[in-house]
């Protein structure tokens, strides 16, 4: 599977369509994310984030695609290695206007082991068009489900207990793929108090719940960095189902459109003003 | 944010928006009267840290 992906790259690389490629590199068993400018560097030390199995480290490939991209000089063509998740970050990026010319980025597709896919419940373990790897079932994931089967106190308790833990290390926000703000809200001490620990509740995590709306591509990063455990990924797919019901929005869908909340006006018909 | 709200277990009822000009000045008022009655009615948030803290240490023993 790593080869066909490495064919595929090397081939994109001859031929002069892409200046480089934005992949994963090991490092004497580290991982980390590395930009291919060689086809010999793809011999030495290219990796699929396989440390124990395919995928055991992730990144986030649509948020480093876009620095990429923002702080290149010229405006070369690069690849970048995506799996289902990526890929739909990118879609959420496109829509919101982060990317400028999307024809820049070369998505290199991969799709996850079932393994993979059951670890993080993937809603859909594959990108549209993938090198290498087999179609695998899409996962579900039932917690937010979990939570709603509870009565409003228990609910707010058990948040609270979640948030209690929060050591306000901003990781939910540093790796998310569609966190893409130059200011952000969760630093303004007007607005949120800072040089708390735990960070001021339910204030510091509603109000990134609420970026979330019409962004979240449910891709599991956040609670898989969360050093304390949070189910972030819970509240925000929440707030992505708030949104599917209100807006009819699915978010990271490949295709034209803008997220509901990226637009000024009347447009998406909604009257919810006063609600 | 009612939805929001709900799921993180704040009756939704506590949270309201309106749009107001800043011309609407007695609807302004009326609109605030209204909400401080409605919140006078539902009682105390919740949110107060005491109560919380209760909340959050059941929570954690169970």
């Amino acid at each position: 599977m790593i080869e066909q992906v490495k064919e595929h790259v090397k081939g994109l690389l001859a031929s002069g369509k892409i200046a480089g490629f934005l992949g994963l590199r090991n490092d004497a068993g580290v991982v980390t994310p590395f930009l291919f400018k060689q086809e010999e560097q793809l011999d030495s030390s290219f990796s699929l984030g396989e440390t124990e199995s395919q995928g055991t480290m992730r990144y986030p490939m649509a948020k480093l695609a876009l620095h990429l991209i923002q702080n290149c000089d010229d405006d070369s063509t690069y690849g970048v290695l995506v799996r289902g998740c990526d890929e739909r970050a990118l879609n959420e990026l496109k829509r919101w206007n982060q990317l400028g010319n999307p024809d820049r980025i070369v998505q290199v597709g991969v799709a996850c082991t079932l393994g993979l896919a059951e670890e993080h419940e993937c809603r859909k373990p594959f990108p549209d068009e993938f090198v290498a790897g087999e179609k695998v079932d899409p996962q579900t994931n039932n917690s937010v489900q979990q939570v709603l089967a509870k009565d409003l106190d228990s609910r707010l308790a058990f948040w609270s207990a979640e948030f209690d833990r929060c050591i306000k290390c901003y990781g939910c926000r540093n790796i998310c793929p569609v966190c893409f703000c130059n200011v952000c809200t969760l630093e303004e001490d007007a607005l949120i108090k800072t040089g708390n620990i735990p960070p001021e509740n339910p204030m510091f995590h509603l109000t990134r719940a609420v970026h979330m709306a019409g962004r979240c591509i449910d891709c599991n990063l956040c609670t898989e960095a969360c050093p304390a455990e949070i189910p972030l990924r819970t509240l925000y797919k929440r707030v992505a189902e708030i949104i599917a019901d209100e807006f009819s929005y699915v978010t990271g869908a490949t295709g034209e459109g803008k997220s509901p909340l990226n637009i000024l006006g009347s447009d998406p018909g909604h009257t919810a003003a006063n609600d | 944010m009612k939805k929001l709200i709900e799921f993180y277990g704040i009756d939704p009822e506590r949270l309201s928006l309106k749009w107001v000009s800043s011309a609407e000045g007695p609807r302004f008022a009326k609109v605030i009267t209204e909400f401080v009655d409605k919140i006078r009615e539902i009682g105390p948030s919740p949110l107060r840290p005491k109560v919380l803290m209760e909340a959050v240490s059941v929570e954690k023993a169970s």
